[in-house]
């Protein structure tokens, strides 16, 4: 014992200071640079000369102003406010109409739920893979009709320029409908019983206590889940790519399959950074109010 | 016919009998309370007069119609929770109204309803706010008002108390006990506390593992429990019980308990007969810490006091009264003597017990012994003591004109 116990502790004390540091920051320089640096730098490209490959001669607003001129651009606006509304719509009234009907009868709620939850378990090429075989005319649902001996069955959405855009929104109403029944249901259960009682006693029948007192309370699950689906709906870029491939012709194209055709096929890297630089300025607009109001309340 | 009757009900969950066959009949403008250890069934019988369980077996009548299969809202009560279950999306104001509402009352009688509840409850003010903008007192009495407004042949209360802190409570307590004796109502209220029964009910029901152990007026619980456990649970603090061989000594029944200095005897006076058949058995001994006092402050009028010299093991001073430990029969017992007795511990001292008030059980069945006809002085057991007397017995139980 010939150091005092005071001073070896306080070199412990500054180890353990220092040692979580050391650790994470690898990873956090790997952060900064792959994913602030990248955001930084697509931002620089959209303001340049960039085409099939980057060119760091400042262009102005030049590429935002060909990016906001462009036909497919418009419609790929069009589209993801088509989709996102009604994926985003959808998903939360059956989600929470599910949640309900679950919370009623709570038997075989177990195996349920499992059933209704793995479709999130799914990545989305493996849904829009699924989904494109399923709704595939010469394939799926048509085909088995027809070998059932329904011979006038025709549906045929997936191939229709006009409808296309409805099959996307089926296969990601499909995949996420179960977590966010999943989200509703946590909220249903955590409502007070003895409200639901004292409700009863006051004489107001199922749908009214579910209308006047049980949705009221489920605000921030409202709130959380279409956070949630929004931004699913502006990454859904995987699921496009498998199903319909963004066609036919540019009848399913979203920001996110434009972007990445117009990076690497089309050799216009300008208007994509351009792109790129606006669905995650959306993006932001939609997480980052979420986020500080979430943890402003996690702290109080 | 009483005004509600449980008439023999069970409550089954699946394999568990949680209910086994409860007896209890009110009269109008009772005030029954349900007391008992967490547990024991009190919330699931208050849950089934209202409708919100169903009943496993028996009856249950209310102005002698059968209302086993009637739905909540068509029962004429209402009910005050624990959580007090108000509607966190509604106001105060909505959360009274609510229930008109749903039964179509127009809204200009609507809010007169309210505004009188309101009144009654001193929440006038609060009627725009929501439930999260008020305190837990001011929570209570919107719960309660939500009750009032309908005006209802029957209330209930699922221990409305117990979500309080300590002060409040007490002030809740006298306010609820104010409210039915200006408004007349029957209610029905659970509680665990046995204080709160004692100063509430004009009926007790005390309940143990989904039995009925008594059912009386607060006074007949206290004086003349059923059985060890009721003796036990009820009064604070609690009856003092110890083992007591019954002897005959010089022509007389005695009971005859071991102390460090000698033993000591007591006659019997109070349900003699009975206690002639245990002579030469052990017995349970039970007797009120207000019924061993310091030889100056026995009730020598209404009482039967004989005294003995035991020696003090402590004393606990609590202002109004001052509690004496000694050691009789193996146990610890409580006396209570006059505030400010010079008594110290280790010292020797004269107590002074009332017979008239000892009890006495059987210890293996824990069943009270007593004659046929209960012979206690105010004859409590046999029927409905009036309010003013059970208002002084209450106070005496709190230990607040001592
Ligand atoms: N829905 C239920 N299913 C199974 N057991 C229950 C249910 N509700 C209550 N019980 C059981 O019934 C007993 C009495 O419960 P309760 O009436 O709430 O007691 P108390 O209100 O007297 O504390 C408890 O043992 C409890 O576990
Ligand atoms: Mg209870």
């Amino acid at each position: 014992m010939s150091t005092p116990p005071s001073l070896r502790g306080g070199a412990r004390e500054r180890l353990q200071h220092w040692l979580p540091r050391l650790v994470l920051s690898p990873s956090f320089v790997l952060v900064l640079f792959f994913v602030y640096g990248f955001i930084l730098w697509t931002t620089y490209i959209s303001f340049s000369n960039s085409g099939m490959l980057p060119d760091y001669t400042w262009a102005g607003t030049r590429q935002w102003s060909r990016l906001w001129s462009s036909w497919t651009w418009g419609i790929a606006l069009h589209n993801i406010w088509v989709f996102g509304l009604l994926y985003i719509v959808t998903c939360t009234a059956l989600g929470l109409l599910l949640a309900i009907l679950l919370d009623q009868r709570i038997r075989a709620e177990g195996a349920l739920r499992t059933i209704y939850l793995y479709p999130m378990a799914l990545s989305f090429i493996v849904t829009g893979t699924a989904w494109q075989w399923f709704l595939n005319p010469g394939l799926g649902l048509e085909r088995t009709m027809h070998s059932l001996g329904w011979e006038s069955f025709s549906f045929n959405w997936l191939i229709d320029a006009n409808m296309a855009i409805y099959t996307v929104v089926i296969a990601a109403v499909w995949q996420a409908t179960g977590f966010i029944m999943a989200m509703f249901l946590a909220g249903l259960r955590g409502i007070d019983g003895e409200m639901i009682k004292a409700a009863q006693i006051d004489g107001a029948p199922t749908w009214k206590i579910y209308g006047r007192i049980i949705i009221p309370q489920l605000r921030p699950v409202f709130l959380s889940a279409i956070v949630v689906l929004a931004h699913l709906a502006i990454k859904s870029f995987d699921l496009i790519v498998a199903m319909t491939g963004g066609g036919p012709g540019n009848a399913t194209a979203v920001p996110a399959t434009f972007m990445y055709s117009y990076a690497f096929s089309r050799n216009e890297m300008g208007i994509a950074a351009a792109s790129a630089v606006f669905m995650l300025a959306v993006i932001a607009a939609l997480i980052i109010p979420y986020l500080y109001s979430e943890l402003r309340e996690s702290r109080s | 016919m009483s005004f509600l009757h449980i008439h023999n009900v069970h409550k089954r969950f699946g394999d568990t009998h949680v209910l086994k066959g409860i007896d209890i009949a009110i009269e109008k403008g009772d005030f029954l309370v349900l007391v008992g250890p967490s547990g024991c069934g009190k919330s699931t019988l208050l849950n089934m007069i209202a409708g919100l369980d169903a009943i496993s077996e028996g009856e249950l009548l209310l102005n002698g119609e059968r209302i086993n299969d009637v739905h909540p809202s068509r029962r004429d009560i209402a009910m005050v929770f624990q959580s007090y279950a108000l509607y966190p999306s509604m106001t105060v104001a909505g959360n009274i109204g609510f229930g008109l509402e749903m039964r179509k009352v127009a809204k200009a009688r609507r809010r007169e309803a309210i505004q009188r509840a309101a009144e009654l409850l001193q929440i006038e003010n609060l009627l725009d706010r929501k439930p999260a903008q008020l305190s837990g007192g001011q929570r209570q009495r919107v719960a309660m008002g939500r009750a009032l407004v309908r005006e209802p042949q029957l209330f209930l209360f699922d221990e409305p108390l117990s979500n309080l802190d300590a002060k409040l409570r007490v002030d809740m307590r006298t306010e609820i006990k104010q409210l039915h004796q200006r408004l007349g109502t029957t209610i029905v209220y659970v509680t665990h506390d046995q204080i709160e029964a004692m100063t509430l009910a004009t009926r007790i029901a005390v309940m143990r593992g989904g039995e009925l152990q008594q059912l009386g007026t607060p006074q007949a619980v206290y004086d003349d429990p059923n059985n060890l456990f009721v003796a036990g649970f009820m009064g604070s603090p609690s009856m003092n019980l110890v083992t007591a061989r019954i002897t005959r000594h010089e022509g007389r029944l005695v009971a005859r308990i071991a102390a460090p200095a000698g033993d000591v005897t007591l006659p019997i006076v109070r349900d003699r007969a009975a206690l002639e058949a245990w002579c030469d058995r052990d017995v349970m001994l039970g007797l009120r810490p207000e019924a061993i006092t310091d030889p100056a402050s026995a009730n020598r009028e209404d009482g039967d006091i004989h005294e003995a010299t035991l020696e003090i093991a402590l004393v606990e001073p609590t202002g109004a009264d001052l509690y004496v430990v000694t050691q009789l029969g193996g146990r610890s017992i409580n006396a209570r003597m006059r505030p400010g007795a010079p008594l110290s511990p280790g010292q020797s001292t004269r107590f002074a017990f009332d017979v008239s008030r000892m009890v006495a059980f059987d210890p293996e069945t824990e069943a009270r012994i007593r004659d046929e006809v209960p012979a206690t002085p105010d004859e409590a057991s046999t029927g409905h003591a009036d309010s003013t007397g059970n208002a002084d017995s209450t106070g005496n139980i709190l230990g607040q004109n001592a």
